[in-house]
């Protein structure tokens, strides 16, 4: 037993240096070679200041700079448009459905983005889009009225893609709302809407921020849907350049130096919004919600309005998931891909299923089982020692590790697994065998989860105050049982989410795995990224479909128990 | 120099040996090779696994390489393990190939099949292993002018070839429609409707001196830029299929399309009438392989009868040096229309000393637009 904070709050510090080191080394890694060009890790590569000079000369990067400026606004605004109003559905009212409508909302996530994204293509592309043949017949135009492979087109799909993120941000915060002061206004007579627009958005507000940040930097990093959309239509984003660079797609070595201009450009916008989001976190205590003195969340009744608010997330699953979905089951049994027809209904066959190589799908299998029980696991763990020591001690180093905390946030991931390809290729070589291992993608995804886990931990122990803690000091509990019986208790729900949801995210995760796969360590996705890369379009969805169908019913069962654990706990 | 870029330099130079020290402990071991086929079937069953890495679409890819080791296990009377991981595009991958060298670590894969290019940058980097295939190669066609299949060091093998053309969904683009000279792509029709490649397949080509030259197809390029929709793999055929894009301007290769023809996919590739590029296929094995018995048995049972049957089964190709090859009766017909041909290997790129320049420019331009 810890006598004192201080003497605690070192003991956990030294259990989170670890992923800070890793943080520092992948932060370090991306300084390295921004300095330097030529072939990376031989004595040909010399440093020098010409890649910040190449990037910040050229009018293309400016190009691309604002494309993905408007494309982040647009998914931003398009995820918090279906996220945020679903989340408060779901949390403060008495909607009917709620474990279905988790359901809804988590199952999108086991859909590949580049999936939504071909869904998309087929609903809105100048040529094949089915919405545009439909608007060019309907008003006689001469040309298509849509485009989807434009920045805000792209943000609008990968908005449908973050709105599930958005519902997870912003849910936990609603769920744990303090409804006295709604009661209050109430009783002074307020309309819903007016309590809705002067109490819940008010107090709700450093979660939306937080969600805001956190979907703005996923969208600057985001890869799969602008790759999809905007590779092949010559709009690029940040991240298709990057992988463009590291990935030249004819002639030329990898441009490791410019990729790392940009990850430094990242690294500072990571800090300038660190000191926003360590604002809000400073002025935390004003939204503290939930207190020792009765906390009882009481819900809105919604009455024939519900009707309605089903209507918004049938059109929302509709458009992000269940499109995309019968898209993967059609692709999967076609012999070649066409657009949905009726002549070619009589063409499908399961001949995709029987040809798959399973060895392969098993060894993929296999690493990403391994994956999602270690990640999460250790996700939790660490995610909660630093969020304490951010909310609750009064350590200096809080404020390092709140920045080394959301830096992996906002560098792309792109990044993030270039810098730990380098650094074990070239650094740790074959003395520590990283290079080929599933460990290295653990570890990587560990650092890069690590913010999504302390956005939604800090936002949870912000609204629990102290004096619950400082009750059970004064009965006697140590430090450890304290976090063991009152906080964890209480905080649990958003545990359960953030285990639920770093596993899924990493059940689904393809960037870091595409650039650190080699032989053995290959996951799923990776299985169905290289299926969709060399053009096997129905293999890649046979894939997809397997791994969605396999996971559903345990999605639904987590979720059912995460409800019902969290009824017990209210 | 500076005295602070030479201390940079010290530093980089301290880091490299450091470096160059640190691999070297319990890095790749080089293993002995055998020189004839019995000592590499030998070399082979102590291997045991035969780990394969390349695109997902080429050459069966994961499914056909099962069938490829069950192949040689039948033949050589082995019991050779395979685990193949679809990888990324050839040139791609011999990066990555390159890069695990440099770095002292085993190669994600034990046998190399790609493009010249791509192997022209593995000559380049001293990573392909020199063998004595024309000692263990059961197979060896006869040469077809100063082109055979056996490189003169021994570093690589032309096991395949396949030509360059243009690529089109028959349902949307008919008849006369169908362009029959480089030009007619430009057709104002096409605009916005058709796509090229981000690595300028055939352009590049076109852009010898042996062929259209630069300058030309520098202009050409910039009209094309304009005209293009956008761009798109080679494989990825299903975008045409799918009327995204109504044709590829130019193709690796018309292989996938016959391929895909075969399950009725509405799929064309035509030679134009100025000539094309035989897009070989070769196969070598890294310095850095874990089993180069098996992956030199690999390459020579690709060489065989069986194998080039194979290989015209999953990816539409065999090598046109061979009598009986397919790939070599679309070539006849080129020539019986006296179209110009050309034989892409790493000994012709290296005879031109701009071509990764003049690649690079290609890519720029269609890549910005043609701005």
């Amino acid at each position: 037993m810890w006598s004192g904070r201080g003497q605690f709050s070192s003991a956990l510090l030294s259990l989170v240096l670890l992923p800070m080191i890793v943080i520092a080394i992948l932060v370090a890694v991306m300084f390295w070679v921004s300095f330097q060009k030529g072939a990376f890790g031989t004595p040909s590569a010399v440093y020098t200041l010409a890649n910040y000079r190449e990037v910040f000369s050229d009018p293309f990067v400016y190009r691309v700079a604002a494309n993905t400026l408007i494309f982040t606004a647009t998914a931003t605004f398009v995820a918090l448009l279906f996220g945020l109003p679903i989340a408060w559905l779901a949390e403060r009212t008495t909607i009917a459905g709620k474990t279905l409508i988790y359901a809804i909302m988590t199952l999108g996530l086991l859909i590949p983005g580049i999936y939504t994204a071909m869904g998309w293509t087929l609903i809105a592309h100048p040529r094949i889009g089915i919405l545009n043949r439909w608007l060019i017949d309907l008003f006689a135009l001469t040309d298509s009225p849509i485009n989807i492979a434009t920045p805000i087109g792209m943000g609008f799909v990968q908005g449908l893609s973050l709105s599930a993120l958005a519902f997870i941000l912003t849910a936990q915060m609603f769920r744990a709302m303090n409804p006295s002061l709604e009661e209050a206004a109430r009783v002074h007579g307020m309309g819903y809407g007016k309590i809705l627009r002067r109490v819940t958005l008010p107090l709700a507000m450093p979660g939306i921020l937080a969600a805001v940040i956190y979907i703005l930097t996923i969208g600057i990093a985001t890869f799969d849907i602008p790759a999809i959309l905007g590779l092949g239509n010559r709009v690029y984003m940040l991240s298709t350049f990057i992988y463009l660079k590291v990935h030249p797609q004819g002639a030329g070595l990898p441009e490791y130096g410019i990729t790392g201009v940009v990850g430094v450009f990242m690294i500072l916008v990571a800090g300038l919004l660190t000191l926003w989001y360590g604002q809000v976190l400073r002025q935390g205590h004003r939204f503290e919600v939930v207190t020792g003195k009765g906390y009882k969340p009481t819900l809105i009744p919604l009455g024939g309005w519900s009707v309605l608010a089903w209507g918004l997330i049938f059109v929302y699953a509709f458009m992000s998931k269940i499109l995309p979905l019968l898209l993967i089951a059609y692709a999967a049994m076609t012999p070649y891909f066409v657009p949905p027809s009726w002549a070619m209904m009589s063409q499908l066959s399961l001949t995709h299923f029987y040809t798959l190589n399973w060895e392969l799908v098993l060894r993929g299998l296999t690493n990403t089982a391994i994956l999602v029980t270690v990640v999460p696991l250790a996700v939790v763990l660490l995610g909660f020692t630093i969020s304490w020591l951010i909310v609750r001690s009064r350590n200096r180093a809080r404020y390092a590790l709140e920045f080394g905390a959301f830096l992996p946030h906002a560098l792309p991931e792109v990044i993030l697994a270039i810098g730990a390809l380098l650094f074990a290729l070239f650094v740790l070589g074959t003395t520590i065998p990283l290079y080929g291992s599933v460990w290295i993608i653990a570890i990587v995804y560990i650092v890069a989860r690590l913010a999504f886990a302390t956005r939604a931990l800090n936002g949870s122990l912000l609204q629990i105050h102290r004096e619950l803690e400082e009750a059970a000091f004064v009965a006697g509990l140590s430090h450890v049982k304290t976090a063991w019986r009152v906080l964890f208790p209480l905080i649990r729900p958003t545990l359960f989410s953030v285990w639920i949801w770093t596993a899924l995210l990493v059940y689904r995760e393809l960037t870091v795995a595409v650039f650190l796969t080699v032989q053995d360590n290959i996951t799923l996705p990776a299985v169905i990224w290289s299926y969709w890369y060399g053009g096997i379009i129905n293999k890649a969805s046979a894939v997809t479909l397997v791994m969605t169908l396999v996971l559903t019913p345990l999605i639904l069962a987590f979720w059912w128990f995460g409800r019902r654990s969290q009824v017990s706990v209210n | 120099m500076t005295g602070q870029e030479s201390k940079a330099r010290r530093v980089q130079r301290c880091f490299v040996w450091a470096t160059a020290l640190l691999f070297s402990w319990g890095s790749v071991a080089p293993q002995a090779t055998a020189t004839t086929l019995k000592e590499l079937i030998e070399g082979a069953k102590k291997e045991g696994v035969l780990h394969g890495q390349w695109g997902g679409n080429s050459y069966g890819g994961a499914e056909g390489f099962p069938e490829i080791i069950a192949g040689m296990n039948k033949r050589y009377n082995l019991n050779l393990k395979g685990q193949f991981t679809p990888g990324p595009d050839m040139q791609r991958l011999m990066l990555r190939v390159i890069q695990e060298n440099a770095a002292g670590q085993p190669g994600s894969t034990d046998v190399y099949l790609g493009n010249s290019q791509a192997i022209f940058d593995g000559l380049k980097s001293d990573t392909l292993k020199p063998m004595t295939f024309d000692k263990f190669i059961e197979n060896i066609p006869k040469p077809e002018g100063n082109f055979g299949a056996i490189a003169p060091k021994g570093t690589h093998v032309a096991f395949a070839s396949t030509m360059v053309g243009l690529l089109y969904n028959t349902n949307l683009v008919k008849g006369a429609d169908v362009p029959r000279r480089i030009n007619d792509v430009l057709n104002p029709k096409w605009k916005g409707k058709i796509a090229s490649t981000p690595y300028a397949a055939g352009l590049r080509e076109f852009a010898t001196p042996d062929f259209l030259g630069r300058e030309k197809m520098i202009e050409f390029t910039k009209k094309l830029s304009k005209q293009i929709a956008g761009l798109m793999r080679c494989g990825e055929s299903e975008r045409i299929t799918s009327g995204e894009f109504l044709m590829l301007a130019f193709t690796c290769g018309g292989n996938d399309v016959n391929v895909m023809k075969r399950s009725g996919a509405p799929l064309a590739h035509t030679v134009m009438e100025e000539g094309t590029v035989v897009h070989t296929r070769y196969a070598a094995v890294p310095k850095n392989s874990r089993s180069p018995n098996a992956g030199a048995l690999l390459i020579n049972y690709l060489m065989t009868a069986e194998g080039q049957e194979l290989l015209w089964k999953y990816d539409g190709l065999d090598l046109h040096l061979f009598p009986g090859s397919q790939t070599k009766r679309e070539l006849d017909a080129v020539r019986a229309a006296k179209g110009k041909i050309i034989i892409s290997s790493p000994e012709w790129l290296a005879s031109y000393k701009d071509y990764s320049k003049t690649q690079k420019e290609l890519e720029a331009i269609l890549r910005e637009g043609g701005k």
